[in-house]
């Protein structure tokens, strides 16, 4: 059993629900409450893996819209991103990209999952299936719910075996 | 689920020209003016160093901006080409950085003396001072034993960038501790102290986390956070900070080592970092830096205390013993009565008592080493010891000389030869003397005055004769005269060494026979004949003859024919 430990970032807009998909990924607990992140919180847990487990040290890195600067020292180091978008705003969608594209100056390609979240917020979702697909052309796309857990685990093993090793 | 890289490439220019397409165009446009105006400024270069002074003149802040890059990364590499002369430069200016740090380490010394210092006075201390003579450790490195109290609980060595943890060691039977988020949140803590003080040297050395202290070792590729409990010394910064340094010559890529996995890092990175031994090179550093104190000084006070106690002691004793003998010898002291003997070693004694005006003077002094001062509170009393009843009734009785007088209990005693006169008064006034109860002088004889012993040496002349064989022929001669001549000559002066004087009267006797009238006449004739011898013979006596003298006068005797004299003493007149 391999003992690897990679750090992936969180990356998206304010409420997208960075902070509650860690919590259900790494506690598998949710709250309704809105406490915005300040600065970053790192959080870790292991995935077990076909090819061995791997230890993810996830940074829920403070949000961030598309008219910000990334604050690109807290991303040094990671192996990985996790975009999080909210399906219920759409603005938000292209934070997570234009995030993303920020980021490549720093990591390059480095393997990312969009997380398409508030999932059981389904109805009211103004993230359009065509945007999801031609979004799937870059980056595996999950829709997830932090709220039921839906596809959050999913998301977040998708991108531990993106990982190099 | 990820797609072939070449497919990626044209998906997302395709995304960005789906987002962007204003923005990219616009960039081209810029891209374009590039190029033109690198083509305009290649004869720049001759121009550069003439240019560069004008720009300095005019706006030399935009000018320092401008450069500041490219002089910091030529620096670099001068760093890395010729080193020796960066150090020979740099010397001067690193020189008071290394006073500085001397400065300090010798700061945190002087902390560490001070609390061996103060330790050393306290209760504490003394306990520390008595393990250090059990054990034979010396009593620095007790006190140190005793006030490093400190443990190493967790030490990370953490990738400064990515905040991942290398390698990472903490103290056994503790509960476990999510390493990688605290090293990951720490990191991230650090970059946002970084960023918002905004320099890169500002890192965050030290915090406190709940029990414990965290201290943080920053180094340009890793860092070691220690997690620390109790109170750490500077030594243990200066061990991590070394260690951190070695670490870094051979970790020339943290994140290589990283994705090798926590089994192929070196070993030296677990050797560096091995809790016990950076613990115990802290410890043995802080522990050389302290003063190795002889044992010698303590010793020596301890013995001199002992010595000053034993002679304190001794003192002590030494003068209790000598108000002792003080007191005994004031108990024994006729005519003294001590209420009260107060005394201290360094200023003597005082004393209160009764004294008898008769009693010697008691001493004034204290027979110590040296001799103390007594101070007398006295009053006055009338003794009743023997000695000083005695010197009282010698005093009022004036015995002559030939008396003496003892005391017995109360009874006064005389013995010797007195005058009459003397005792017969003598023994009334005793009796008024305060401590005599009665008088004893039955041994004391009657004293002879040399007057009466000069009267009892007349008797025998009084007996003496001058016979006659008739009228006033002598019976043999003159040997008769000549005897009472001599007995008169040294009674007369015996007589006048007394000042006084003999009156000598001479009577005639006569035998049975004859009749009145012829017998009368013989013993005129007789008696007038040796007055005028003795007369004759001592021209200084007074010599008389008793004439007329009738037969019933004792000093005629009617049976023999003699004359005798008698004799009186009498004053000078
Ligand atoms: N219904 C629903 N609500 C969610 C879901 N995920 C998050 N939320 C809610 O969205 C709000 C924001 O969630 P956070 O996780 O704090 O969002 P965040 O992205 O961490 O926000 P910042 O830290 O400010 O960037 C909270 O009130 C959450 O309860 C979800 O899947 N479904
Ligand atoms: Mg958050």
């Amino acid at each position: 059993m391999s003992n690897a430990t990679r750090k992936v970032c969180l990356l998206g807009d304010f409420a997208v629900g960075k902070t509650s998909l860690v919590g259900r990924f790494v506690r598998n607990t949710f709250s309704d409450k809105y406490l915005t992140t300040v600065g970053v919180k790192v959080d870790t847990r292991e995935v077990a893996l076909p090819a061995g487990n791997v230890k993810l040290v996830v940074w829920d890195i403070a949000g961030r819209s598309a008219l910000d600067t990334l604050d690109k020292s807290y991303l040094r180091g990671a192996s990985g991103l996790l975009l999080v978008c909210d399906g219920t705003r759409e603005a938000t969608f292209r934070s997570a990209l234009y995030l993303q594209m920020q980021s490549k100056s720093l990591l390059g390609d480095v393997p990312a999952v969009m997380m398409v979240n508030k999932l059981d917020l389904a109805d009211r979702w103004e993230v359009t299936p065509l945007m999801v697909n031609e979004c799937r052309k870059t980056n595996p796309v999950f829709e997830t719910s932090a709220l039921t857990g839906d596809g959050v685990e999913a998301a977040f093993a998708a991108l531990a075996e993106a990982l190099p090793p | 689920m990820i797609s072939e890289p070449g497919q990626q490439d044209s998906a997302l220019s395709r995304l960005k020209a789906l987002l962007l397409g204003d923005e990219r165009a616009r960039l081209a446009q810029h891209e374009i003016d590039l190029e033109r105006l690198a083509a305009r400024d290649d004869a720049l270069a001759d121009r550069l160093p003439e240019l560069i002074e004008r720009t300095r003149e005019r706006d030399p802040e935009r000018l320092a901006h401008a450069l500041s890059e490219p002089v910091a990364e030529a620096l670099g590499s001068a760093v890395e080409r010729k080193r020796q002369l960066i150090v020979d430069l740099l010397f001067p200016v690193i020189g008071p950085g290394i006073r500085k740090a001397i400065a300090e380490a010798m700061r945190s010394l002087v902390g560490d003396l001070n609390r061996a210092l103060e330790a050393s006075l306290s209760g504490r201390g003394l306990r520390w001072r008595v393990e250090s003579w059990r054990t034979g450790v010396p009593y620095p490195q007790v006190v140190l034993k005793h006030t490093l109290r400190y443990r190493i609980d967790h030490l990370f060595l953490i990738e400064a960038g990515s905040g991942l943890v290398i390698h990472r060691e903490s103290a056994p039977e503790l509960s476990d501790l999510d390493s990688d988020a605290v090293a990951g949140m720490l990191t991230a803590i650090q970059q946002f102290v970084r960023d918002s003080v905004g320099t890169e040297a500002a890192t965050l050395d030290a915090a406190s986390v709940g029990e414990h202290l965290l201290w943080v070792e920053s180094g340009p590729r890793a860092n070691l956070a220690c997690f620390l409990r109790g109170v750490p010394t500077e030594a243990l910064r200066i061990a991590l900070r070394e260690r951190l340094e070695r670490i870094h010559e051979r970790l020339d890529d943290p994140m290589q080592a990283l994705r090798a996995g926590a089994a192929d890092h070196g070993a030296y990175i677990a050797s560096e970092t091995n809790l016990a031994r950076i613990d115990a090179e802290a410890r043995a550093a802080t522990e050389s830096t302290a003063p190795r104190a002889s044992p010698w000084p303590l010793r020596v006070i301890v013995l001199v205390a002992l010595a000053l106690l034993a002679a304190w002691w001794w003192r002590g004793y030494q003068w209790q013993r000598e108000v002792a003998t003080f007191r005994a010898t004031l108990a024994s002291w006729p005519g003294l009565v001590v209420q009260d003997v107060a005394g201290e070693r360094w200023r003597g004694v005082r004393v209160r008592a009764l004294v008898d005006p008769l009693a010697d003077a008691p001493p004034r002094t204290i027979a110590a080493d040296p001799p103390l001062p007594v101070a007398w509170d006295t009053r006055g009393y009338v003794s009743l010891d023997p000695p000083i009843v005695l010197r009282r009734a010698t005093l009022a009785l004036a015995p002559p000389a030939g008396v003496v007088l003892q005391l017995d209990g109360g009874t006064l005693r005389a013995t010797g030869t007195a005058p009459p006169g003397w005792s017969a008064s003598a023994r009334e006034r005793a009796l008024l003397v305060p401590g005599i109860a009665a008088v004893d002088f039955a041994a004391l004889a009657a004293a002879i005055s040399p007057r009466e012993l000069l009267e009892r040496s007349l008797a025998p002349i009084r007996a003496m004769e001058v016979r006659f064989v008739r009228d006033t022929e002598t019976v043999d001669g003159e040997a008769e005269v000549a005897a009472l001549v001599a007995a008169l000559r040294g009674a007369e002066q015996q007589a006048r060494a007394q000042g006084l004087a003999l009156q000598v009267r001479s009577y005639g006797s006569n035998d049975a026979a004859g009749g009145e009238t012829i017998n009368a006449a013989l013993r005129d004739d007789r008696a007038t004949w040796l007055a005028l011898r003795l007369q004759a013979a001592l021209p200084t006596l007074d010599v008389a003859a008793a004439t007329g003298v009738p037969t019933d006068d004792p000093h005629v005797r009617l049976d023999a024919r003699s004359v005798r004299v008698d004799v009186a003493l009498k004053e000078v007149p």
